[in-house]
């Protein structure tokens, strides 16, 4: 661009002088829309600003003091992105950080717990906290790191009882248990399952004869493998299956 | 007895021929159970139970009454349910797995078979998660356009729970009337998005396409006529015995109860307390328009039924303020690598096609390290999605907050000490949706 137009001042340098100067002609809009490109992606997580979405209720930093205030070394470190702040806590203190936040900071209302598998990481799995304050109109989210050897977390639901279904999902997906908590079992696979299929090591298409599923006919074999074919296996014929006593009844 | 593949199947030491360990677990946990008014049925039956009225009754997975596959196992003594054990996941599909294995938008179908009552909302949810973590702008038209839609599917949502609702009750014929506008809704939602039931309408950084005249034609005459259902439902049911009889008084949760089992939506604030994600945290446009969050202070089934009522016509109030408002423009941001290209750049530029499909393969990618927490006002509560971002354009996980899951855990602790007989009018004044309650 720029030495185009050093081009054209020395174009008309060289011109006769009787001639007039005429403006370059303006560049026409292109027919075409212009396309925005973004060719690198940002690396590192932008803490906000500029994000539209950004919530004022996500913003607690008097909370946060007063939780570094009162727990010290215990919470081990403060992240942000977009405008959300999370509070990681050490493990064995969550419920006594719990409590403080319900009963001193007002935030009575847990809205979700949850599990996530940071696979190759130091402390593989992670359990994060939502919790409301309705008075003070904030949303804070605590986060606990715990190793795959240990695998237990101390359990809310002496503080939130509305945690205790949430955590057994947790425990259903992930595997890891919550030390004292009522009633772990499982919450959306049978317990005849064998296997935690939120972590990333479990096959997304699931682990064919691992849970058996009901018989085809009354009295049939329960099933192990429901889709025998999508495993390379042999697709059972209709006429290889046992037959049924009710059916030669009728 | 165990086969050869060492499950343990029908055998003598078990009377559960399929699932045995998870069937005993259950039942297990239904004896071990505490609760509240276990002392008070122990005393009583200190004075004898000669007529054996204890019994274990399973209502469900498979049973009209229960919306979906809900199993409810109760422990009753007579026609009172002493203790409740709820066993959900027959309709788990994993869907927070698979969204791991699919791009952003490749994800949003899945959204559609979660709350299957109001998929739009959920497609709402899914998006505006997306555009959190990504920090897409997306033009107000847009945002306009889905306010309306979902305001619509929250309708769309509260006419199913009153049909059903009622039924539960045995007024069938209100059921066909409820459904008379649910099908004036799918008749919009057909011509918004091409579908009736799974629209899949929004796309991330917008929608797929802008509404037709014909369909804004049909959203004035829905809202123009919609009040005067409501008034007809209103005639028939405010001061209708039965139906006052068969809800007042039951399941009734004080304030500080339904806070504590944490339920969501119209169940807590009935309850008085005036939690709206609307109000709480103002997504999309609904800082800006005027309306009421209706609460009740009663906490019973009947308090549920009027919060649901009003809201609907605070519903048709939004949705007026939007069509008054809408202001021109695009529909989807102009930015090719964080939402599709629109298809005139597509099919006439290379650019655009080139974009189309790496947004198709790829998607939007957001930064290592990304995770953020967004939520909605379902018609069910509140629902939002937990992201967090490997800097791949698939989620690294995707934690579903379901407002149905929570509900029903609330229901567990209302369904004892009520009789049997409402436990059916209980699960319907719940509202839940197992698709989104199993995930």
């Amino acid at each position: 661009m720029c030495s185009r137009k050093a081009r054209q001042v020395t174009a008309l340098a060289e011109m006769p002088a009787d001639v007039e100067h005429i403006p370059p002609a303006e560049e026409s809009t292109p027919s075409h829309r212009v396309l925005d490109f973004f060719f690198t992606p940002r690396d590192a997580p932008a803490p906000g600003g500029d994000n539209p979405l950004i919530q004022s209720t996500t913003q607690a930093p008097q909370i946060i003091r007063a939780l570094c205030d009162r727990f010290g070394k215990a919470i081990l470190g403060v992240e942000e992105y977009a405008g959300e702040q999370t509070v990681l806590v050490e493990t064995q203190r969550i419920a006594d950080v719990c409590r403080f936040l319900r009963d001193e900071q007002r935030f009575q209302y847990l809205a979700d717990v949850g599990g996530s598998d940071r696979f190759v990481e130091e402390d593989r799995f992670e359990v994060f906290y939502n919790l409301v304050s309705f008075e003070k109109g904030k949303r804070i989210r605590l986060k606990v790191r715990v190793d795959e050897a240990a695998l237990t977390v101390p359990t809310v639901t002496g503080v939130y009882r509305a945690s205790n279904w949430n955590e057994r999902e947790v425990y259903d997906m992930l595997g890891i248990r919550f030390q004292g908590h009522p009633d772990m079992r499982r919450m959306f696979m049978p317990e005849d399952f064998e296997y935690y299929p939120q972590r990333k090591e479990f096959p997304q298409m699931g682990i064919p004869g691992s849970l058996p599923l009901p018989p085809r006919t009354p009295e049939g074999p329960l099933q192990y493998d429901p889709y025998p074919a999508a495993h390379d296996g042999p697709t059972p014929k209709s006429y290889q299956e046992p037959p049924s006593e009710i059916a030669e009844e009728e | 007895m165990s086969d050869e593949s060492g499950f343990r199947t029908s055998g003598t030491e078990s009377v559960f021929r399929f699932w045995p360990r998870h069937n005993e677990a259950i039942y297990e946990r239904l004896e071990s159970k505490h609760v509240w008014l276990e002392q008070a049925l122990r005393n009583k039956a200190k004075e004898g139970d000669p007529l054996e009225h204890e019994m274990i009754l399973n209502i469900g997975p498979q049973h009209p009454a229960t919306h979906g596959v809900l199993r409810c196992v109760v422990k009753m003594d007579g026609e009172t349910i002493e203790k409740s054990v709820l066993d959900i996941g027959y309709l788990h599909r994993g869907v927070e797995k698979l969204a791991e294995h699919k791009t952003y938008q490749e994800f949003m179908p899945y959204t559609d078979r979660m709350d299957y009552i109001a998929p739009y909302s959920n497609n709402v949810a899914w998006c505006l998660a997306v555009e959190k973590l990504v920090g897409i702008d997306v033009p107000e038209r847009a945002q306009w356009l889905r306010m309306i839609m979902c305001e619509l599917a929250r309708i769309s949502s509260h006419l199913l729970w009153l049909g059903v609702g009622l039924m539960d009750a045995g007024a069938v014929s209100v059921f066909l009337w409820t459904f008379k506008g649910r099908e004036d809704l799918y008749r919009i939602f057909d011509e918004v998005a091409g579908a009736r039931f799974t629209v899949s309408h929004s796309r991330i950084g917008g929608l797929v396409a802008d509404l037709t005249p014909e369909a804004f034609r049909l959203i004035h005459r829905f809202v123009d006529d919609f009040g005067q259902e409501i008034a007809g439902w209103e005639a028939l049911l405010n001061r209708n015995r039965i139906w006052i009889d068969r809800n007042r008084d039951v399941g009734t949760l004080t304030r500080q109860e339904a806070v504590e089992i944490g339920l969501t939506g119209a169940n807590l604030r009935a309850s008085g307390e005036p939690y709206d994600i609307r109000r709480f945290e103002p997504y999309l446009f609904y800082g800006e328009v005027d309306f009421d969050v209706p609460t009740r202070e009663e906490g019973d089934s009947l308090a549920r039924y009027f919060v649901r009522l009003e809201e609907m016509k605070q519903s048709l109030r939004i949705i007026r303020q939007c069509l008054d408002r809408l202001p021109d423009g695009p529909i989807r941001a102009d930015d090719a690598k964080r939402a599709y290209p629109s298809k005139d750049e597509v099919y006439y530029s290379m650019e655009g096609m080139i974009h189309d499909f790496l947004y198709t393969d790829v998607g939007v990618a957001p930064p290592k390290g990304a995770a953020c927490y967004q939520a909605i006002e379902s018609p069910k509560g509140e629902l939002g999605w937990y992201l967090q971002s490997d800097g791949t354009g698939n989620p690294w996980r995707a934690k579903f907050k379901s407002p149905s899951f929570t509900n029903l855990q609330g229901l567990e602790h209302m369904m004892e000490g009520s009789l049997v007989a409402d436990a059916v009018i209980l699960i319907g004044s719940i509202d839940p949706v197992m698709g989104e309650a199993d995930k």
